[in-house]
């Protein structure tokens, strides 16, 4: 409709002439110009009408096409899923790239993936699979048991030609270090695979459907080493197409997919940094379904008939990190006062929209060896003022507050989140001036231990308690520049329990261990646990099986859109 | 002073029994023009604002309750409160303070660079002109709000920065018109009849000619604090200028865009406020112009 807009000066200026001369030219010249003018307005209709057409008959060309467009606030970091942390990344690498083992679609419980089964060895310390046949890498080379140890060689050996394009952040946090845990990885025969272990792991089987390891097509990884992260090839039943950073990530199906073919032809993840324009653009129609709602807007979308709300079940923590290596922070009164500071209630009241819960502990309440017996700190500002008098500080002290620069489900206004935090804190005399990057920045800044307070937060990725507490509070994790453990946390106790959870396999044992290690974590609070929310997706009515996995992302493999 | 000279044939016609200074007959007509004085009022009125912010201001503005948040404007809340529970009204008012630390700081930062490239351009001439004026060029060929952002992004989002920033990139206007007045001014006979005397280089430029070169650099200094004010709102807005919980004007502008279907007052008052500042010192500015010096009107 800007079209017409602009064209009417245009009309306007052409009929000009005729009501100027109206008067003095003679009836001829005043056909002949009207005639122009007509002429002229009429073509400029028709271009009009056209370019509209035009755009529908693009539409209608592509025949039996779907293109399910899906926006969220941050771009992907990268494209290789075995060197990003973050769930704008994984979101697309999930899409390509397929697991060994895989998760049920509306919880952690696993399921047969790129290996069809998989047997255990007495003493733990050897895990058999067997690999899926007939599968293909989407640059048409197989996938076999072979490409399964090229994978893992890659990740775990720091001398690995290939082991470049990033820190393999996830790799070092659940397997320990380079090589950790898995000390070989052997080829049985062409689909099956061996892994040995240094000691019995027991979330291994977890760990692997994580969809950080995906498994990328070897050919592919020799082929554009560094710049593996932008050409990415896996197995799975999306392509990739092409990314405009910060713009879109398109993806396509891959019509030799082992598995039932998508019915989405096409995917398009579009970066919106901004919440309102974001949905503003879902009511409007130009995208299909979002993440990150503007909690304030979750009442109007819920009253929407074009509208579906689907809610991701709660397996994630905000936090903020303190950096516990800094002085004033490395004195637990300190880290105990801000957690008496900060109001948790209010903040979920007013910033999630009541979908949360306070937090207590670094873990989520839905995964087992949660402790429920733990007291939270109360808020109380009068005690957080004691404690910081005790710690030396009776006037406070001044300091910066990180925030985070997009919304993630456990940061859904990360900005308006820090400021409430930062008037918290200003009651009991810790000024904070508020700090931000870009997200790919804010995150290897924290990685590197250059914060002081930081907000942050985690969505469970195998459902395992391990999944939080070693990787964000083991000593282990707190390797400057690859660190995932980013409040430098460094309990030898604890790092000591948790290792030993990991090595138990009887789950009650296990849970029994985790609960010890979070009692010590309550006493040192290295971090201020804020809240376990549920995220918001949102869709048109016309999106079908769109189901929100807890662990934040989830395959469109099964997505479709009916009119 | 000299400067009556210049002007004082003209007022002399109308009313030859007193001789008007310049000042005095700029303030004659600068009062008859009622759009120039509505223009002085809100100017004045932002002034009353900011010195008299802790009466005026009905609530903390720094911080509030997050159980008040987005509450319409009442008779607790005139202008509503914001997304932290704060009070709108109360943070206007406190607002009025940055802006006129911004305009006077930035635009004195500009005024005192401007003038003294401009005069020095212009009354040296020659090489020294030629070298100033192009860096000026230079400068001005760079979309002012591009370069502020540049200059703030080199140095680090604070107020600070901003204010620099945008004193920097308002330096070339002043340059020009103080270089183009000096250049006429420079030629007068006054100003030759103290270099006859021996009067040297910089007691005759900040004797003689620059103060007779006050006029337009008033009218700019009046406009460009206007200016200045959108400015630091924009690069605020950006997130680059004041940090929270400082009430600047832009920044709450920005706080209230994700909320602007639900709580259109946190976008409606401050812009109101940068919209009725920045008409405030143009409408002053544009009077101070008609009355300072008639011809300056085309």
């Amino acid at each position: 409709m800007t079209g017409t807009a602009i064209w009417w000066p245009a009309i306007w200026y052409i009929s000009r002439p005729l009501q100027i001369k109206k008067k003095k030219e003679e009836e001829k010249y005043m056909r002949k110009y009207k005639a122009v003018a007509l002429l002229a307005a009429l073509v400029l209709v028709l271009g009009v009408v056209l370019s509209g057409c035009g755009g529908q008959g693009q539409q209608a060309a592509k025949e039996g096409g779907k293109t399910f467009v899906f926006a969220r606030s941050g771009d992907a970091v990268g494209l290789d899923p075995a060197n990003v942390t973050d769930g704008e990344s994984l979101y697309v690498t999930h899409q390509i790239f397929e697991t060994l083992l895989n998760y049920k679609p509306a919880d952690t419980e696993l399921v047969p993936g790129l290996a069809t089964s998989w047997e255990n060895s007495k003493d733990g310390k050897e895990w058999t699979l067997t690999l899926r046949k007939g599968v293909k890498f989407q640059d048409g080379t197989p996938f076999n048991a072979q490409a399964v140890k090229f994978n893992f060689d890659r990740w775990r050996l720091q001398n690995n030609p290939y082991h470049v394009g990033g820190n393999f952040e996830y790799y070092t946090s659940m397997f320990g270090g380079f090589p950790g845990v898995i000390k070989d990885v052997q080829v049985v025969n062409d689909n099956t695979v061996k892994f040995i272990l240094t000691r019995p792991l027991a979330p291994f089987l977890a760990d692997l459907a994580m969809p950080t390891f995906g498994i990328a097509s070897p050919a592919a990884v020799q082929k554009y080493g560094k710049d593996f992260f932008k050409n990415p090839v896996g197995t799975g039943p999306f392509t990739f197409v092409s990314w405009e950073k910060d713009q879109k990530i398109i993806l396509k199906r891959n019509d030799s997919y082992w598995g039932p073919k998508p019915a989405l032809s096409e995917i398009v993840f579009r970066t919106i940094p901004d919440n309102s324009a974001r949905l503003m653009e879902l009511k409007s129609g130009t995208i299909d379904a979002m993440i990150g709602l503007n909690p304030d807007d979750y009442k109007t979308v819920k009253n929407d008939p074009n509208l579906q709300v689907l809610l991701r079940p709660s397996m994630n923590l905000g936090y903020l990190a303190i950096n516990d290596q800094k002085k004033p922070f490395n004195d637990p009164k300190v880290r105990q006062a801000i957690a008496c500071a900060i109001d948790k209630k209010a903040l979920i009241d007013a910033f999630y929209a009541g979908l949360g819960k306070p937090a207590k502990n670094p873990l989520p309440p839905s995964i087992w060896g949660y402790n429920d017996k733990i007291q939270d700190y109360p808020y109380d500002p009068a005690k957080a003022k004691e404690l910081l008098a005790e710690a030396g500080f009776p006037n406070g002290f001044t300091t910066t507050l990180w925030a985070m620069p997009v919304a993630r489900p456990y940061m859904p206004q990360p900005k308006e989140i820090a400021q409430a935090i930062q008037t918290d804190l200003a009651k009991v005399g810790i000024k904070t001036n508020i700090v931000t990057y870009d997200w790919a920045t804010y995150i290897a800044k924290g990685e590197n231990g250059e914060h002081d307070l930081y907000l942050f937060g985690w969505t469970g990725d195998n459902g395992d308690p391990d999944n939080f507490l070693y990787v964000l509070l083991g000593k282990d994790n707190t390797v400057k520049g690859a660190a995932s453990n980013v409040c430098f946390y460094q309990n030898e106790e604890v790092n000591n329990l948790l290792k030993q959870a990991q090595s138990v396999s009887d789950q009650s044992k296990r849970a029994a261990l985790y609960e010890q290690a979070q009692e010590i974590i309550h006493q040192d609070e290295p971090m201020v646990p804020l809240v376990h929310s549920m995220e918001v997706v949102v869709a048109k009515k016309s999106v079908k099986n769109l189901i929100p996995h807890p662990t934040g992302t989830e395959s469109f493999a099964n997505v479709d859109i009916q009119q | 002073m000299l400067a009556s000279e210049t002007a004082a044939p003209a007022a002399r016609t109308i009313m030859p029994a007193r001789q008007y200074g310049l000042w005095y007959d700029a303030w004659r007509r600068l009062r008859q023009n009622k759009i120039a004085i509505a223009g002085a009022v809100i100017v004045l009125a932002l002034i009353l604002a900011a010195l008299l912010a802790p009466v005026l201001a009905p609530h903390n503005p720094l911080s509030g309750n997050i159980i008040d948040r987005l509450q319409a404007p009442s008779a607790a809340h005139w202008f509503g409160t914001d997304s932290q529970g704060r009070d709108v009204l109360s943070r206007i008012i406190y607002g009025s303070r940055i802006s006129i630390q911004v305009g006077v700081i930035s635009v004195g930062i500009a005024l005192l660079i401007g003038t003294l490239i401009g005069a020095a351009g212009g009354y040296y001439g020659g090489w020294v002109d030629n070298v100033l004026m192009r860096v000026v060029d230079i400068m001005l060929a760079f979309p002012s709000i591009l370069l502020a952002i540049a200059i703030t992004a080199m140095l680090g989002p604070e107020l600070k920065n901003a204010m620099i920033a945008i004193g920097v990139v308002n330096i070339p206007f002043y340059a020009r018109i103080v270089r183009s007045t000096v250049l006429s001014v420079k030629e007068t006979e006054y100003v030759e009849a103290a270099r006859a005397i021996g009067g040297n280089d910089l007691r005759i430029i900040f004797r003689h000619v620059l103060p007779n070169c006050m006029a337009p650099v008033i009218v700019q200094t009046t406009m460009g604090i206007g200016t200045a004010i959108l400015d630091a709102a924009g690069l605020s807005f950006l997130g680059l200028g004041a940090q929270p919980p400082t009430p600047e004007w832009g920044a709450m502008l920005s706080d209230g865009r994700s909320v602007m279907q639900q709580a259109p007052w946190m976008m409606f008052y401050p812009g109101l406020a940068i919209m009725l500042v920045v008409l405030g010192f143009n409408l002053l500015g544009d009077g101070l112009r008609d009355a300072l010096d008639p011809r300056l009107k085309q």
